[in-house]
């Protein structure tokens, strides 16, 4: 565990590796292009160069390894005149863009020139013009002008979806990163350049000129819904006049889920957020059909056909599918509506094959996974399951079929596409009570007597758990569209009227309740779910460190 | 696309080297023989063949100086336009051949049959100025043994 | 002075083709049957460090102790690279063994990997050097059918196979690990050193890169023995060396002679001297890559030392030899203008600062310089060099050094007079 001294602060290393980054561990700036921990180290920007101690030369601080007794100035006046030089050589070509570069505000090299670089050019020469705005693929558009050649795009996509799109070209001066004439750059991460790009040189075309940073007025950490990955993420939001507008996802770091990637359908895909299909007010079957009808009016009418239907059939004539889309809040107080106060047996929520632990599986070997469900690990964790002769999502279709099911809850699951080998239609006609709720309107919500429109995940605080385990934070970003009332909300309200008590709803607090629960995350009550962090949470790693036991009663 | 001959060379090219990418340039250069220049899908040929992207093939072709990534014509005339060269008439030489065949250096002949090329020293200095066409090298020009030489040329070429 | 030509003695033998019967007649090959009969692979190495035998492709590192540097119990297989890509400008000698006396190459390949454990060489020629190419083609089909290489040489356990592979144009890739990278089928960008071949080159296995020239010296070591070999020339800087010698002299050509020859005598005894009677102005070393001298350096030796104590360097051996009708900008702007082409583009400074050092220089000779120009270059070439993954930008950067330091009132010339004052197109 080599110890070395960096501007006069000793850092000991916790085991082999380079100066760059044994400063990034202690908190030290060393100003860098090509370096980044998720790539191959080339050390050609030579922005990092430092000097140490006894070596004649400056040496790259991110592929010199740090030895114990060096002694390392990442400031001295050989390192800044260096240094300078370098930010004064990029700078000779590259286009006074900033009125109109995506980049602006965010950008390494205004950071850096700002910082350690010079004031004015010394060059007459003319600079070197090059393509601007080529459109790479889908997703990516290249400005060669304002390229720096620091290769972290050529070398992501050789090393993470190995699909190597991206080539530099010529050498020398005349090098440029570019494509192979006649392909495009569209494998399944390709926005992870933009990222990378630390100058406008790779931007992306959906946020193109819809914001500076400086407008963005939150920049939310969550977690990616669309599979059971968890990607960590940053939502981006702007403040509009009509209302706060989502306008980019971008990865959070996190070692053990994502690293520093995410995929292009996450990064890209949550139009669904703003669909003119979205449902904003609830819908209550009446004699013409659907129409609005008030959120509690609507649970005014579910509470008396439960009540009513318990009374002539018994709780066993109601069930419940809920969706691995939930946060594991919704999920438990959703257990606790149906398998412990109502008692029926009747719950589930896996509805595709793949949602079980031995069938999700890697679907690419990078990122993504074949359950599209962001939760169903909560889900099992929180034993979202039938009772005991409880009945699954096909038992509980065939019951409706048969009439021994008489009122169903089915919370953000399209049943009649998902199971089309199945007589769905037929059987949610049967009912007497269907309950749905739904982002939008589909072939399920269409035979219900209500529908709720639910909540996105970036419109609610809350947890996931992703496929590994690990229980990790969502939060809320925007305000949903219209009347939408969060499940819990609703759950609680119906409840209610049934002269039920679900207890706190709110998401920290209900792990008061859960980590009272046998299970695998028994112990996490509500203190240690507030200590999760960004990112995320092993129950095993809370379990290692020592703690006491839990006292019996809750907290207050 | 590939001739059959040219693919039985690259095939034994490969099995010389312990890693079958160390054939590459190699490959290029029996590639390039063929057609006279590498063409986008000549490349692609050989990315598939070494299983490489395109684009990395195209970043190593486009690295060298020999490599031609468009047509060139039947004849190039690579003229040394380094130092010593420089000094001993290397400028009046380019002079002379751009006034003859009407064209800059860098560009081919209407008619396709020569391309001529400004290039980097070529290791003849003791005889400069030195040229290079189609590979063999031709010591102490003179703008008469220019003319000379492209009389033979445009009488030898039948494209 | 007359010295007994050693690499070069082919030369006094009428009509000699190079064959390899031609070259087994001279002697050719002995050195390789002493060797596997008589001397283990560390006794070689011994004796080539006992020659004092330098790099002569431009680094003059010490052979032997290169040879040294590679780990005895190595698991991964040897390399042995032969350094044929001769591009250093005014350099013509490689080209010349390489045409004339292929087999004195390849018996040095033999010899070196037998003393290294190589048993699979690899000799880059360079891509422009066609019949090159085949001479060397034809060289190796006549060693492997005699038994010089390939499985049990003479008799000996020793397996040995050389594969010729040709280059394709980029100065760079005679740069040590820029060669390795092109033989790796990759575009020529020099590695980070350390770690050096010898530990981690060719697939990260030790290697040996050396040069044409000098493995051509080393049948000659042991045939005639180290101590012989050692007592040609200064002592640093021993053994006979092939000196490149263009530009304005009576008789430009490769000449053989021990590195005590000086300056002078090289350019005025053995080329000639300037030619048509004019005075000699600057002369440039050891390849565009060294600084320039002039008249006041003319006594000094041709040896390592000697060039780096006066300011510039042996590099390849190649002597440039410029009149008083040169212009000292315009060798500038050439020289500048081949490494702006020539720069691989990974390093920063390297990439911009060719092409910036070679913009300024050309409008300063094309008559739009500025006073200021003069002291940017200087500040240029200080932040190019030492600070780079190889040292092109280095030798980019020390010439425009030089000819500032010894010719700097042509520089103000120039910006004064808004022309260039010897005149559009000087020297041809």
């Amino acid at each position: 565990m080599p110890t070395l001294m960096i501007n006069g602060v000793e850092i000991v290393t916790p085991g082999p590796m380079s100066i760059l980054e044994a400063a990034r561990g202690a908190g030290i700036e060393i100003p860098h292009y090509c370096y980044h921990p998720g790539l191959s180290v080339v050390g050609q920007c030579r922005m990092c160069q430092v000097e140490v101690e006894k070596m004649p030369k400056l040496a790259t601080a991110c592929n010199t390894a740090a030895a114990e007794g060096m002694v390392v100035s990442t400031n001295s006046s050989r390192v800044e005149k260096a240094r300078r030089a370098v930010l004064e050589f990029y700078l000779l070509n590259h286009p006074l863009d900033c009125a109109v570069c995506d980049r602006g505000g965010e950008c390494p090299l205004q950071d850096y020139t700002l910082k350690y670089g010079p004031g004015e050019s010394r060059s007459v020469e003319p600079k070197v013009q090059r393509a601007k705005h080529k459109v790479l693929g889908p997703h990516v558009v290249f400005d060669a002008e304002r390229c720096i050649l620091c290769t972290r795009c050529v070398r992501f996509c050789h090393e993470v979806p190995k699909t190597g799109e991206l080539g530099v070209f010529s050498r020398g001066e005349r090098s440029e990163i570019n494509l192979f004439p006649g392909k495009l750059l569209d494998n399944a991460y390709s926005g992870n350049v933009i990222d990378l790009c630390p100058v406008g040189a790779l931007t992306s075309r959906q946020y193109r000129f819809q914001s500076r940073p400086w407008d963005l007025v939150r920049q939310i950490e969550s977690v990616c819904p669309l599979c059971s990955n968890g990607c960590n993420v940053v939502l981006d939001v702007r403040n509009r006049q009509q209302r706060d507008e989502l306008l980019r996802i971008r990865p959070r770091e996190n070692p053990a889920v994502n690293r520093w990637w995410m995929c292009d359908e996450g990064r890209f895909g949550f139009g669904y957020l703003y669909a003119a299909e979205r449902l904003r007010v609830a819908y209550g079957r009446e004699e013409g059909g659907q129409v609005p009808v008030a959120v509690d009016e609507l649970t005014g009418r579910v509470a008396d056909t439960v009540r009513r239907i318990v009374q002539a059939h018994g709780e066993g004539a109601i069930g419940c599918v809920v969706s691995s889309r939930h946060t594991n809040e919704e999920l438990f107080l959703v257990r606790r509506f149906f398998l412990d106060i109502l008692r029926t047996p009747h719950l589930d929520y896996r509805v595709r094959p793949v949602q079980s632990e031995e069938t999700d599986a890697s679907e690419d070997g990078i990122l993504r996974r074949t359950d599209k469900t962001p939760n169903s690990r909560g889900a099992r964790d929180l034993a979202i399951l039938p009772g005991q002769d409880g009945l699954d999502v096909k038992g509980m279709i065939a019951a409706a079929q048969a009439g021994r099911l008489k009122a169903l809850f089915v919370f953000e699951e399209d049943l009649v596409r998902e199971l089309p080998d199945l007589p769905v239609r037929e059987a949610l006609s049967r009912l007497d009570l269907l309950v749905t709720s739904s982002l939008v309107p589909n072939e399920t919500t269409a035979l219900a007597h209500v529908v709720l429109p639910a909540l996105a995940t970036a419109e609610k605080d809350g947890s996931l758990t992703n496929f590994q385990g690990r229980i990790q934070k969502i939060r809320r970003a925007l305000a949903p569209p219209g009347a939408c009332r969060s499940l819990a909300e609703i759950l609680q309200d119906v409840a209610r009227r049934l002269g039920w008590d679900l207890g706190d709803i709110e998401p920290e607090r209900v792990w008061a309740a859960i980590g009272e629960q046998s299970g695998p995350y028994r112990g996490i009550g509500w203190k240690e779910w507030r200590a999760i962090g960004p990112q995320g949470l092993l129950p095993e790693e809370l379990r290692a460190a020592s703690r006491e036991p839990r006292p019996e009663r809750h907290e207050s | 696309m590939i001739s059959l001959a040219t693919r039985q060379r690259v095939d034994e090219l490969v099995t010389r080297y312990p890693e079958k990418r160390s054939a590459l340039i190699p490959i290029l250069h029996e590639v390039q023989a063929e057609a006279g220049h590498l063409s986008a899908a000549a490349i692609e040929w050989v990315a598939g063949y070494l299983s490489l992207s395109p684009a990395d093939v195209m970043s190593v072709a486009s690295f060298y100086d020999m490599l031609e990534m468009e047509p060139v014509g039947t004849h190039m005339i690579y003229v040394c336009q380094n130092l010593t060269c420089a000094m001993l008439g290397a400028e009046k030489l380019i002079r002379h051949l751009e006034g003859r065949l009407g064209i800059r250096m860098g560009e081919t002949t209407p008619d396709g049959k020569i391309t001529l090329r400004r290039m980097e020293c070529l290791a003849a200095c003791g005889a400069a100025p030195a040229i290079q066409v189609d590979g063999e090298y031709h010591d102490q020009m003179t703008p008469e043994k220019l003319d000379a030489l492209l009389d033979t040329l445009q009488a030898r070429s039948n494209r | 002075m007359s010295f007994e030509k050693v690499l070069t003695r082919y030369q006094d033998i009428p009509g000699y083709t190079g064959t390899l019967d031609a070259y087994e007649a001279q002697g050719g090959y002995q050195a390789l049957r002493k060797a596997l009969k008589e001397m283990q692979p560390a006794e070689i190495i011994e004796a080539v460090k006992r020659s004092g035998l330098r790099g002569r492709g431009g680094a003059g590192f010490p052979c032997g102790v290169k040879w040294g540097f590679i780990p005895k119990d190595s698991p991964k297989p040897v390399y042995l690279v032969v350094n044929g890509d001769e591009s250093e400008p005014g350099t013509f000698k490689d080209r010349m063994l390489i045409e004339e006396e292929p087999h004195q190459i390849l018996e040095g390949i033999v010899l070196a990997s037998y003393a290294i454990g190589c048993h699979q060489a690899f000799l880059y020629c360079r891509g422009e050097f066609v019949r090159g190419a085949r001479m060397l083609r034809r060289a190796l089909d006549e060693a492997y059918a005699k038994g010089y290489i390939g499985r049990r040489i003479l008799g000996s356990g020793f397996d040995l196979e050389v594969v010729l592979h040709r280059g394709a144009g980029a100065y760079i890739c005679g740069e040590e690990t820029g060669l390795l990278e092109s033989l790796e089928g990759k575009r020529g960008q020099p590695r980070p050193k350390p770690p050096f071949p010898a530990i981690s080159g060719l697939y990260r296995c030790p290697t040996v890169v050396n040069n044409v020239e000098t493995l051509s010296n080393i049948p000659h070591i042991l045939l005639r023995g180290p101590e012989w070999y050692a007592g040609i020339g200064p002592a640093k800087s021993t053994g006979p060396r092939l000196f490149s010698v263009s530009g304005h002299v009576e008789r430009p050509g490769n000449y053989e002679l021990p590195m005590s020859v000086t300056l002078r005598q090289l350019i005025f005894e053995h080329a000639g001297g300037i030619r048509g009677g004019r005075r000699l102005k600057a002369v440039i070393p050891g390849g565009s890559s060294s600084p320039v001298l002039t008249e006041q350096h003319l006594d000094v030796g041709m040896d390592f030392d000697s060039l780096a104590a006066a300011g510039s360097m042996g590099g390849s051996g190649a002597v440039i030899v410029m009149d008083d009708t040169t212009c000292m900008v315009r060798v500038g702007e050439i020289v500048s203008r081949f490494y702006h082409h020539e720069s691989c583009g990974q390093c920063t400074q390297c990439r911009e600062g060719t092409a910036w050092l070679h913009k300024t220089l050309r409008r300063i000779e094309h008559g739009q310089g500025r006073e200021a120009d003069l002291d940017l270059l200087l500040d240029m070439c200080d932040n190019m060099k030492g600070k780079t993954i190889c040292v092109l930008s280095d030798a980019a950067a020390m010439p425009i050094e030089s000819y500032l330091e010894h010719f700097r009132d042509e520089f103000e010339r120039h910006v004064r007079e808004r022309a260039c004052p010897f005149g559009e197109g000087s020297g041809d």
